[in-house]
């Protein structure tokens, strides 16, 4: 089959669409922001090392951009991720799902994980979905800034240099990290197409 | 080398639009970072089934106001594979354009009746189906007199899917002013619902509403089509 008909057979996928202002909060409150307590009530915990991430999400004129539903992955400390080719994995760890979901109302929020180890020759990242209202979705990856590894990472390798400390998470003091996203204008932080990747 | 992909457009006369939407084109996924962008959200769906009928807060209670229809399709990928067992969640505005989120300050007429708000799962078959009231428009810019064209809203997270998208109706005066349906162009087409004749007595009508979602997301931990 040659590529022409390939693409002819492929059906036209619905538009992506703008999540809106009203996305309903309930829908995710079976969601917690502390990525290290998916069950509670327990004495097992995740392994590696528990941090936490302030960040936010800013518009072109920096100010919060309110009502954004943010989705995060990430692999666990092993470097392993959760997802339908590892359920069976030796290191999947069983206390870390690495995945939540969050609606943040003023465009604030804070992340409770366990920092994630290198995957797949990857510097260690997490995986930020953006929905918000006005824009489709956007995906980035976040990283950090202290990291030697970030140097030989083929996603930080494939932007301009001067781009890649927009997407660092920078450390303010043991276990606590911060990060701003820029959605538009001066400083904007680089988004990725996964659609036409 | 950077590499670019699309560059996403301004919906216009959207205020949000303008100050949310990243100028820069949006950078291309080099092929050693790719499966680390697949999304996986962990099968947590344990929902009610009777909170795929939105006409009514919960079984037994009055039907809500306005008319009542039934939302159905298949979810696919690109090559027409269902997506099986994936979670939709679906908002929509009641017959007065109003929402129930305590974030709409429109002053629009609340049903204490409706809550808008549903979730349904894919059958084995991808085929899925909900029913809620049919939403108003409401003015979403009264200083330029610009409507929000009648819209139910949808999510679909499953296996390695995910969409957020809204499905439209066939003909309404306010679809061609909308700045997101703008951007869309002739492939709008692919968000209008297609009405049909409900043979059940208590609903006026259904639409037909197949959710194809595009790239290689949703299926690439299975086999790839060559």
């Amino acid at each position: 089959m040659t590529h022409s008909n390939k693409e002819i057979n492929r059906l036209t996928p619905t538009n992506e669409d703008t999540v809106g202002p009203y996305y309903p909060p309930s829908l995710c409150e079976n969601n917690s922001m502390d990525m290290t307590s998916i069950r509670s009530g327990i004495v097992f915990k995740p392994l590696g090392e528990k941090i936490t991430i302030k960040g936010c999400v800013k518009d072109i004129d920096g100010k919060l951009s309110n009502g954004c539903l943010l989705e995060f992955w990430q692999p666990n400390s092993q470097g392993v991720y959760y997802r339908a080719d590892t359920e069976s994995h030796e290191m999947v760890d069983p206390w870390f799902t690495g995945y939540t979901r969050h609606r943040t109302k003023d465009g604030n929020f804070s992340l409770t994980t366990i920092k994630p180890g290198t995957a797949d020759g990857r510097a260690p990242n997490i995986t930020v979905t953006i929905f918000s209202d006005g824009i489709m979705r956007v995906v980035t990856q976040l990283f950090f800034a202290d990291e030697k590894s970030n140097r030989d990472d083929p996603l930080l390798l494939s932007i301009p240099e001067e781009l890649r400390e927009r997407l660092m998470i920078n450390k303010i003091s043991d276990h606590k990290y911060e990060i701003e996203i820029i959605m538009a204008g001066k400083n904007e932080t680089p988004f990725f197409d996964d659609l036409l990747s | 080398m950077t590499k670019y992909g699309r560059q996403l457009g301004i919906g216009p006369t959207d205020n949000t639009s303008n100050e949310r939407t990243p100028r820069n084109k949006l950078n291309l996924i080099p092929e050693a970072a790719r499966k680390s962008f697949v999304p996986y959200a962990p099968g947590i769906h344990g929902i009610n089934l009777a909170e795929a009928d939105m006409t009514r807060i919960a079984p037994g209670r009055p039907r809500a106001s306005g008319e009542a229809i039934k939302v159905s399709g298949k979810l696919m990928d690109e090559y027409g594979r269902p997506i099986k067992n994936a979670l939709i969640e679906i908002w929509n505005a009641n017959q007065h354009g109003g929402y129930t989120h305590d974030e709409d300050h429109s002053g629009l007429p609340i049903d204490q009746n409706f809550l808008g708000i549903g979730r349904t799962l894919s059958n084995s078959d991808g085929n899925y189906e909900f029913w809620t009231i049919k939403p108003g428009a409401y003015l979403a810019r009264p200083d330029i007199g610009r409507w929000r064209p009648p819209h139910i809203h949808v999510s679909i997270i499953g296996g390695s899917s995910r969409l957020i998208s809204q499905m439209y109706f066939p003909n309404d005066p306010h679809n061609d002013k909308d700045p997101m349906r703008i951007l869309m162009g002739d492939n709008f087409k692919a968000n209008i619902g297609k009405k049909y004749n409900v043979t059940a007595n208590d609903f006026d009508c259904g639409y037909n509403f197949d959710i194809i979602i595009g790239g290689k997301n949703p299926t690439f931990f299975e086999n790839d089509i060559t």
